[in-house]
């Protein structure tokens, strides 16, 4: 798997350049909200329920400014992806105790033909290690921009 | 009661999937608390005592059977077994609703549409 597989489970309507979002909670639900308005799911509360939950086993913000919410629900059809940023940053409970400004909301099926899920939010992470990637995302301003750094 | 019941069923297996692959995004580099598979088994849990008996013996047994008891539908299948559903199940007024199961597996059914 490489990191441009991830366009293959992102799109233009999952991006958000600039969230409205000042909290955590409010953040998970303006990206969960993007998933119902492209009717990928009709349930959103099973959705923020599960990514709740999995905020109280341990922080999803890996620290450097990145939070990856993430996991599997029975309510998810497949793997999905939306992506938001914050400018002014979203307190996130991060490892490193720093705001969050870049969120990728990672969500999958219980069961996937391919098990594409856990290798991705490990290219993710790996994608997101580099400073460079980081800073990059932080400039970007349209979804094209987006792909292409991507794709790079 | 029934809706409550099945989203609640729902959660209850979304948290024995985060359970099973705690690991594995703790070794992707992600914070999994020590206490943290304890804190969703608490969850879970308290999420029992909220589900009538009966369903939840059926939702056990059908996990011990199958690993996973409530399978999705996508149009008009079955994602546990494949099988086509039948028109009654498919235009079912309540079917987001209700324990519906299915009759080539008997696997509780989520209509993702």
């Amino acid at each position: 798997m490489n990191i441009a597989d991830l366009l293959g489970f992102l799109s233009e309507e999952r991006f958000i350049p600039e969230l409205k979002a000042k909290t955590k909670d409010e953040a998970l639900e303006e990206l969960t909200d993007l998933l119902v308005e492209a009717n990928l799911i009709r349930n959103k509360h099973l959705i923020l329920e599960m990514l709740h939950r999995r905020e109280s086993v341990g922080s999803t913000g890996i620290g450097h400014g990145i939070a990856i919410p993430h996991g599997r629900t029975t309510a998810a059809p497949e793997l999905i992806i939306a992506f938001g940023r914050s400018s002014n940053g979203i307190a996130w409970e991060a490892i490193d105790g720093k705001p969050v400004h870049l969120i990728f909301l990672v969500i999958a099926p219980p069961h996937e033909e391919d098990n594409q899920y856990l290798p991705m939010l490990g290219k993710l992470v790996e994608f997101l290690h580099d400073e460079n990637n980081r800073k990059k995302l932080l400039e970007i301003k349209t979804y094209q921009e987006f792909e292409e750094l991507i794709k790079a | 009661m029934n809706k409550n019941q099945l989203d609640l069923l729902v959660a209850l297996q979304d948290i024995d999937l985060m359970l099973k692959e705690l690991d594995d995004v703790k070794q992707l580099g992600f914070e999994v608390r020590n206490e943290g598979a304890e804190a969703l088994e608490k969850a879970r849990e308290e999420l029992t005592q909220k589900i009538g008996k009966p369903l939840l013996g059926k939702y056990e047994r059908l996990r011990a059977r199958y690993k996973r008891a409530i399978v999705p539908v996508k149009g008009d299948t079955c994602l546990g077994c494949f099988m086509r559903l039948p028109t009654y199940l498919i235009t079912h007024k309540d079917k987001h609703n209700q324990i519906i199961t299915c009759e080539g597996c008997g696997r509780i059914l989520y209509w993702l549409e």
